[in-house]
Parts: structure tokens; C-alpha cells; sequence
């Protein structure tokens, strides 16, 4: 017995997994017919006319779902797809999905949105900072002389466990069988990808010959091949070095360099002084105070005259543009309530057909919407700020202004497009009817009458809000009314 | 779907359950032998095809009986004339699933 019951329990399952396929107007219709057939299969199946053995509850329902998928077909066919049909909740949330991979599109294009708007691959970043003349965070120019660098080795040894600096220049490499190329190159100190944690081959021992550390696709688009890298040699201003490769999930260390030439410190020396590059640091952590906003501050007296260089977290810096993004999302979120009413109505229970899985599906579109809407700001922003390498504060800027209105508008969009929609099936209302005077106001009201497709109500927004009349209010409809809407004449046995 | 249309021989054999006054899709599932997956998809494509007429009963009758409300099916005109000629092409479909006398008549 309990076996039979279980049994009609699975078929009934069956049945209601299989009415997922079958279009919205028809499912409630067609899954009442499927369960009705189930329960005089279950309980009076001796009293048919039997020709052949009755099937079992199981068996007999999982024809539920070649039926289901044939009405899905015909529907597909005479609408086209469900996510596309105008109005509909999934084509907004198609549309936005579009907008979002076109931006994580545009953003893989752009190197240096990519850079930026990606993590690093650097490992051990909590004490890496990077130096730079005072007010210049993330400044994308060069601002350390060689002649400081030299005098930080020695004197900056209480503060700094490492120290490593590049000067960016492009140069003309020679490859094997007389093949050249410009790349831009980082004419680094010999320990700069150790000091990143960027292991290489040979990286530990003391450097016989300068070497060239290329990225895998740079070696690749100047190869047109995968050939190994072993013994390779190349040659720049005259001088051979030896090629390595970095690893191939190690492709972006700062600016974005195409390689970098790991050099002792005789050749570094050998450039002019006034030479100006990059400076990074591995910071003791007991000779600076904990960091503000992720700088810290270091004086340096020179023949009596101070320098100030900020040492700015890379940590900090790779959170930058999703920290600038949050600062305008706040701003955004903080404007909203000026320029648009906040409240989404009221949608009053009405003879129990607000169920919580309508509402919960309601505020979930809601939802959906403004983090698809959110994701395309972000990506969008980043690729305008960051791609075009405008660098440092201008790229800051650009963000800023340009997430701010873009998410202000955005979310003004999100809850008008949410008051407009029917609270049962997410579709768009239809139809603006005007209704009543604005002479006769007295305990009446005049406004704007619109209603769903489908026959689940009318919406009614009021042109003057009254201390009865505040704000739009839902009308639901019960079943028996559908037929009078284009698109609710589907048959239910609650409409016979 | 002209009245001369070919059915295949399971679309006849539902149509001439249905004309037989097996108006339910389990029973005509049970009088054809045919699995669910076959029989209620055919009659939605008989119902397109407007050989065949679909309605609920009616709310109060099953409330009386304590049940849910069937869907029941019936042939149209359109129907009839397609089944009679489908009786040509399938002389046996009339021996298989006997129509009651009253109907004939």
C-alpha cells in the first residue's frame, strides 16, 4: 500500500517537473489534466473499460514529458523562444546578459582593462609596495632615478628587505636568422621577478650573461610557432642575451611590459644616472606604521632638502578600480532617492494568488537586473578608464564619472521597469488608458490604467498623489476574466 | 486539415477510440494498448488539427464525486469525415475498436 502511494507521489512529480516544459498559458490547464488522469489511473482504474493492463502511476506518467516537450515545440515554433517573445521578463534579462558579455568582451580586448580589471598573478603581495614621487600613486610614467635607486640600496636597508627597479625603453631585439623586432622592454635590476615571486629558470644564480624574460605569447606572435625555448639567444644593442620564458599563468607583472631584460649591476649602472624607472620594495613590516588607504609616507634628506615618495600597497592598487567603482555605486545608490520614488507599489494579497513563489520570483527579476546592470557599469567603466592606458589619477577620474551616471540612470531604469511589469508573470503592461478627470478628484482619482496580456490585472498609477491614492496600486483579476485579454484565453478547469 | 487528410494508423486508431466513446486519455490509452507518451501527444495534434474537441468537466459534478474535474474529448464533423475515410484505408480499425450501434445509427 505504501508502495502504491509512493508510487502516485513520484508520478505526480513527474508530472510537475515535466509541466516546466510546457508553455506558461497552458501549464496550469495541462497539468491539471495530467494529475486527473493520475489519480483515476490510481484509484478507480478497475472501473475503465480495460483492453489492455493498466500501467502504473510511474509508467503512466512519464509520457507526461513527450507531451510536454510537443507543446513546448509547437509553441516555439508558432512564437519562437520563450526568452525572446517581446515584453517578457527573459528578454530583459537576455538583453542585459548581451550587454554584459559584450563588456567582458570588450574588456579581454583591451590589455590594459584586462590588467587592471583582473587580478594580478603575483603571489605574496601584502608587503610589496611600490615607490613613487609623492601625489604620483599609480602614475603610469617613470618617476625614480637611477642615481636614487643606487643610494636606496644601501641606505634604505632598515626599511626594505628588497629593492628592485626597471626603466621601460623600447629596443630593437635581434633574433635567431636575423629577424628583428621593437619590443617594449623593462631594463630591470637582476632581482626584479624575484622580488615579484616570479620564478624563472636560472633566476637564483649569478647572471654569466644579461637575460631576456619574454611572456609566452610575445615569444609565440615573434616565433609564429611553440617551438622550445632552450639556448635560445637574442640580441640587443649589439650585446647577446639569453631568452627565458616566464610561466605561463605569470603574464602580468606591472605595465604590461612585452619583456623584461634581467641585468647585473655593472650594465645598470652603465645607463645615465638621470635615467628614470620604476622602483618596487619588499617592506619590513616593523619600520612602517600600519598603511592609510594602503600608502605609506618616506621622507629622504638630501643635502638638506627633503623628498617625500609614497610607498603604495600593490595590494591596494590592484583593488583600485573595483574600490573606485564601489565609491561611485555609493554615490549612486546615495543620489537615487532624489531622482526617482523608491517604492515599487503596493501589491495587496488578493484571494491568496500572491503566493510567496510569485513574490519571491518577482524581487529575484529585480534582483537579476541590477547585478547584470551593475556588472556591465563595472566592465564598461573599466575598459573606458583603464584600457586606453590613460594611467594614475586621470584613469581614476574617468571611472568615477563615468560609473556614476551610467549606475544612477541604470538603477532609475531598473525600478521604472519593475513598477511597469505585471507582479505574476514579469511581463511588460500594455495598453496606458487614461482614467477619470482631474476636475473630479474628490475621493476619486484620475491617472493612467495599463494591464497585463494575460489577464492577471490592472495597474493603476495615479497622476496626483492623494492622501487615498499615494502610490500605484494592483489590481489582480481572478481566472475568469482572462478570456477578455489577448493572450489569457488558455483553457483551465477553473474557466469551465 | 482537409477532410480527405491521411491519418497514420495510430492517429486512426485514437480518432476511432474517441468516436468509440472512450473520451478520457487514459481510457483510450487502455482500449489502443498505446503508452501515454504516445496517445496524449497525438490527441493534442488531433485537437490542433481540429479533428477533435477538447472540454473540462464540469467543477461541480466532480466536486459531488469527490475528484478532480477530467478533460474529456470529442470528434468534431471534421473528424468524422476523416475517420470515415481512414475506415477505407484501414478496414480493421472498425473490428479493433467496435463503435457503438447508437453512434452508427
Amino acid at each position: 500500500m505504501k508502495r502504491d502511494r509512493l508510487a502516485e507521489v513520484l508520478a505526480y512529480a513527474n508530472v510537475r517537473a515535466a509541466s516546466l516544459l510546457v508553455p506558461y498559458a497552458n501549464r496550469g490547464g495541462w497539468r491539471a489534466e495530467w494529475n486527473a488522469e493520475i489519480y483515476h489511473l490510481c484509484h478507480d482504474a478497475g472501473t475503465e473499460f480495460c483492453e489492455s493492463p493498466a500501467p502504473g502511476p510511474l509508467e503512466f506518467s512519464r509520457g507526461a514529458f513527450p507531451d510536454a516537450f510537443l507543446l513546448r515545440r509547437d509553441d516555439v515554433r508558432t512564437h519562437g523562444l520563450p526568452g525572446v517573445q517581446p515584453g517578457s521578463a527573459g528578454r530583459c534579462a537576455l538583453m542585459l546578459a548581451s550587454l554584459a558579455a559584450a563588456a567582458v568582451v570588450l574588456c579581454f580586448i583591451l590589455p590594459g582593462a584586462r590588467h587592471a580589471l583582473l587580478p594580478l598573478h603575483l603571489t605574496s603581495i601584502t608587503d610589496l609596495v611600490s615607490i613613487e614621487p609623492a601625489g604620483n600613486a599609480g602614475a603610469e610614467s617613470p618617476g625614480i632615478s637611477l642615481q636614487e635607486y643606487l643610494e636606496w640600496r644601501t641606505d634604505t636597508e632598515k626599511l626594505f628587505s628588497e629593492l628592485a627597479w626597471y626603466h621601460p625603453a623600447v629596443k630593437n631585439v635581434v633574433l635567431a636568422r636575423g629577424r628583428s623586432t621593437r619590443l617594449s622592454i623593462g631594463i630591470a635590476s637582476a632581482n626584479f621577478l624575484r622580488l615579484m615571486r616570479v620564478p624563472i629558470a636560472d633566476d637564483a644564480a649569478p647572471l654569466a650573461e644579461p637575460v631576456l624574460v619574454l611572456t609566452r605569447p610575445v615569444w609565440q606572435s615573434l616565433n609564429h610557432s611553440k617551438e622550445r625555448m632552450a639556448d635560445r639567444f637574442a640580441d640587443i644593442d649589439g650585446q647577446s642575451v639569453r631568452i627565458v620564458l616566464l610561466p605561463d599563468d605569470e603574464d602580468q607583472l606591472p605595465n604590461n611590459m612585452q619583456a623584461w631584460l634581467l641585468v647585473d649591476q655593472a650594465t645598470l649602472q652603465a645607463l645615465p644616472a638621470h635615467a628614470r624607472g620604476f622602483a618596487f620594495a619588499r617592506i619590513r613590516s616593523s619600520a612602517f606604521p600600519a598603511p592609510r588607504a594602503g600608502v605609506r609616507i618616506m621622507f629622504e634628506t638630501h643635502y638638506g632638502v627633503t623628498h617625500v615618495f609614497d610607498c603604495v600597497s600593490v595590494s591596494w592598487l590592484e583593488w583600485q578600480p573595483a574600490s573606485n567603482f564601489l565609491f561611485a555605486l555609493l554615490l549612486a545608490c546615495l543620489a537615487l532617492p532624489a531622482t526617482t520614488a523608491l517604492p515599487l507599489g503596493e501589491y495587496p494579497r488578493y484571494r491568496g494568488r500572491m503566493v510567496f513563489s510569485i513574490t519571491a520570483r518577482r524581487w529575484a527579476f529585480l534582483v537579476i537586473k541590477l547585478l547584470l546592470l551593475i556588472a556591465v557599469v563595472y566592465l564598461a567603466t573599466g575598459s573606458l578608464a583603464w584600457g586606453p592606458a590613460w594611467g594614475g589619477s586621470t584613469s581614476v577620474f574617468l571611472q568615477v564619472i563615468a560609473a556614476f551616471p551610467l549606475l544612477l540612470f541604470g538603477f532609475r531604469w531598473c525600478l521604472q521597469d519593475q513598477r511597469r511589469r505585471c507582479p505574476e508573470c514579469l511581463r511588460r503592461l500594455s495598453s496606458p488608458a487614461r482614467v477619470g478627470q482631474a476636475s473630479c478628484n474628490f475621493l476619486s482619482w484620475n491617472g493612467t490604467e495599463l494591464f497585463c496580456v494575460r489577464g492577471h490585472g490592472l495597474l493603476h498609477i495615479p497622476e496626483l498623489p492623494t492622501s487615498w491614492f499615494s502610490t500605484q496600486r494592483w489590481l489582480c483579476l481572478d481566472s475568469s476574466w482572462r478570456c477578455l485579454f489577448p493572450d489569457g484565453c488558455a483553457p483551465s478547469p477553473e474557466m469551465v | 486539415m482537409p477532410a480527405d487528410a491521411r491519418l497514420s494508423h495510430t492517429a486512426a486508431m485514437i480518432l476511432q477510440a474517441i468516436h468509440a466513446g472512450h473520451i478520457y486519455g487514459f481510457s483510450v490509452m487502455q482500449m489502443t494498448g498505446l503508452p501515454s507518451g504516445t496517445v496524449y501527444p497525438a490527441m493534442r495534434r488531433l485537437e490542433r488539427d481540429g479533428l477533435i474537441v477538447s472540454k473540462w468537466e464540469q467543477q461541480s459534478i466532480a466536486n459531488a464525486e469527490q475528484r478532480p474535474p477530467r478533460k474529456y474529448y470529442r470528434v468534431t464533423r471534421a473528424g468524422k469525415t476523416t475517420l470515415e475515410a481512414a475506415w477505407e484505408r484501414y478496414p480493421l480499425l472498425e473490428k479493433m475498436i467496435p463503435t457503438p450501434e447508437v453512434e452508427r445509427a
